[in-house]
């Protein structure tokens, strides 16, 4: 078995717990033009932008050897819970010859689920494939702290670049060298001060730091090569960036039971109960808590992202300016896909960052 | 005390219901206008850009009944009708997107949750609560609900049992017109949600340019629920929505049925669910070898394209079935005047 995955953010997590089930890995090339070109050829037109990248994804993976796509499912009412079974049919349709094995919510069918996951363990032990899940996790977490430390200190470096070459490098020394969780801790830590070692301008005090937050839907908030690299974008006008969407959060979110307030994103399902009597499938809900969560903690604007036409989203954007107007926060709705113009999208965002700065000044 | 029913969404599948359950109660019923250009831009003025077309003309049929003054507006929340499926989340926070659009809607909106384990959602559980809002008889409420239902029973009874489309269904049965129905030798099945094929602007009366034409439409309201069914077992993981389910299995079923001639898939922009059911139907109806065409509409969608669009497809039609048949003898009415003409 040749396995693939969908690019989401940095693949590190996935590939190494692929790895750790000692099957052969084929990771999926970063989305570039061509991904995108072909996700789009084969996707209906007004499917949502991650479909498309995600077929034009698999295509690759499949051209650079995979046999196997293993990705998770869900239960709707969100479009991502239908993709893979959308997808297997037009990759099939296609000619590739290629086994799809979708995780869905371990309550909708725990018999499958579990003859899925016997699958994948092979002859390992169950004990191994709970320390497996365990690893992946405590190596999705150090990524994920790391990026978000990068985020805000980006916005200071003096040389342009060198937070992201030492991030590279970071993720390189984790995918080659972390196989267990003490070697994840001490790798974690080595990264840590290096981190500490780039050179960076002095901080400004931080009532005058523009901090901005990111929401939005989960793919397009988690995966630079198609948001524009936003994040990285916004540091280099000076701006902190917090992205809300990290792949260890969601797995806390699942794992975590609803008492853990914080940690199971109950705290934004609750914050959003203002605007949403229900919720609607997506992650419309924690977005909107996120943006309230963000405005208590002195954020001074949001960035909403998402892919056009997504459902939840629509839904999130269409409440913005209610949100915006009682919290008194800024926010900015960009919409994705592949007919994004680059310098439009950039001439809003720097518009954007000169509105917080100005109110920053007039506040003071 | 009027009550204001917007003339959108899936209110075409259930007005036979709610108009005796309201009127039953003693409120004075006034269903919006049909769609008009004036509606849209109401609508369009106070929804996202990239909103699909019905959530629209939805928004602008509100403000159209506020704006004529009625006393409430009724706004359901549509959360399941079918065992694990669920609606579109457009349908799961439409109350919570009008009140943020309309402020002054605020006192006005009448909702609840409508949970249901089949399409018929005429219960206590559903209506009790509404009822309550209106006169404290619990008799009156109980026999609202009962009239209201008998009402929805005959209308689709109309349709499944007499083949009747939605929109001479209800006029059956909320106005007592006369069934009028036209048969032809052409017969195309027509996929597509009630608020997209029965809003006359927004599908710029695609029902009348084809009965025209002297096609026979078929529509997904007239299958019954065990033919509905029985399509969906086909699919390992099905759709998430319900009315999404019922059209692809429609699609599928004229697909496989050997009196429907061709399949028409219409569609408005931005419909999320029928980004797949059209994959689907298009990966598929090759294997059928039965004509598939897809007609996607929006508020600015020009008519002309569309009526060469559709000349051609039932053009095509008529032509296969006559080398089918052997036959030349298939004349259709519109091919009639054509020629009288000529």
């Amino acid at each position: 078995m040749k396995a693939s995955f969908p690019y989401m953010g940095t693949q590190t997590f996935y590939k190494k717990l692929i790895e750790l089930f000692d099957l052969d890995v084929v990771p999926p090339p970063v989305p570039t033009k061509r991904t995108i070109d072909l996700g789009v050829k084969y996707s209906p037109e007004f499917v949502c932008f991650p479909y498309k990248v995600m077929l034009g994804t698999y295509i690759e993976a499949i051209e650079a050897g995979a046999d196997t796509i293993i990705t998770s499912g869900g239960s709707g009412p969100c479009r991502a819970g239908i993709y893979s079974e959308v997808h297997e049919k037009t990759l099939k349709k296609l000619g590739y010859d290629v086994e799809f094995i979708v995780f869905d919510d371990l309550n909708r069918d725990p018999k499958v689920f579990m003859q899925k996951l016997e699958k994948i363990k092979g002859k390992q032990s169950w004990l191994k494939v709970i320390d497996n899940f365990w690893t992946a996790y405590e190596l999705s977490k150090a990524v994920d702290g790391l990026q978000k430390e990068i985020e805000i200190k980006r916005a200071y470096e003096i040389e342009k670049g060198s937070f992201n070459a030492l991030f590279n490098d970071i993720l390189l020394d984790f995918d080659r060298n972390a196989f267990t969780r003490k070697e994840i801790k001490k790798i974690y830590k080595r990264s840590k001060s290096a981190l500490k070692a780039v050179k960076c301008t002095k901080m400004p005090p931080k009532k005058d730091r523009i901090k901005i937050g990111i929401v939005g839907e989960i793919y397009v908030v988690m995966e630079s090569s198609i948001n524009m690299n936003i994040a990285e974008v916004l540091n280099s006008l000076g701006c902190e960036v917090t992205r809300s969407m990290f792949i260890s959060e969601w797995l806390n979110h699942a794992i975590y039971p609803k008492i853990f307030r914080k940690k199971s994103g109950q705290l934004l399902v609750d914050n959003s109960r203002k605007y949403m009597d229900i919720p609607i499938g997506g992650h419309e809900c924690h977005n909107i808590g996120n943006i309230i969560e963000y405005k208590k903690e002195g954020y001074d604007g949001i960035i909403h992202l998402m892919p056009f036409a997504c459902l939840p989203e629509l839904i999130t954007q269409s409440i913005a300016p209610n949100i915006s107007k009682d919290y008194e926060i800024p926010i900015m709705t960009l919409s994705l896909d592949e007919q994004t113009g680059i310098a439009n999208n950039l001439t809003r965002i720097e518009a954007f960052v000169e509105l917080l700065k100005k109110n920053k000044g007039e506040n003071q | 005390m009027k009550i204001g029913l917007p003339n959108a969404l899936i209110n075409q599948y259930y007005i036979s219901f709610w108009k005796p359950f309201f009127e039953t109660l003693g409120l004075e019923v006034i269903v919006s206008p049909e769609t008009t250009k004036s509606i849209i831009d109401k609508g369009i003025r106070n929804t996202v850009a990239e909103i699909c077309a019905p959530i629209k003309i939805y928004m602008g049929h509100v403000i159209e009944l506020l704006d004529s003054g009625v006393d409430f507006v009724y706004i359901p929340r549509f959360v399941s009708i079918c065992d694990d499926d669920a609606f579109c989340p457009k349908f799961l926070a439409l109350p919570d997107m009008l009140n943020c659009a309309i402020p002054e809607l605020k006192d006005k909106m009448i909702t609840h949750h409508i949970v249901s384990d089949n399409d018929d959602i005429a219960t206590l559980q559903n209506y009790f609560d509404i009822g309550k809002l209106f006169t404290n008889d619990k008799k009156l409420i109980y026999q609202a609900i009962e009239n209201g239902r008998q009402k929805w029973q005959e209308y689709r009874n109309l349709c499944v049992r007499h083949k009747c489309n939605s929109k001479i269904a209800n006029d059956a049965v909320l106005k007592g017109i006369n069934i009028e129905k036209n048969s032809s030798q052409i017969k195309i099945g027509l996929i597509g949600y009630v608020y997209n094929i029965y809003d006359n602007f927004i599908s710029m009366n695609i029902m009348k340019k084809l009965a025209d034409a002297g096609v026979e439409i078929i529509t997904f309201e007239m299958l019954e629920d065990i033919q509905i069914e029985k399509q969906l077992q086909r699919f390992p993981k099905k759709l998430f929505w319900t009315f999404s389910n019922k059209i692809i299995a429609a699609g599928y079923h004229f697909l496989e049925d050997d009196n429907i001639d061709g399949v028409i898939h219409a569609t408005a922009f931005g419909c999320g669910p029928d980004a797949f059911i059209g994959k689907y139907l298009e990966l598929d109806s090759a294997e059928y070898e039965k004509p598939f065409m897809t007609i996607r509409v929006d508020e600015h969608t020009g008519e002309n394209h569309l009526q060469t669009r559709l000349e051609a497809f039932v053009e095509m039609l008529i032509k296969s079935k006559q080398e089918e048949m052997k036959n030349d003898d298939i004349i259709l009415p519109y091919k009639e005047e054509m020629e009288s003409a000529a």
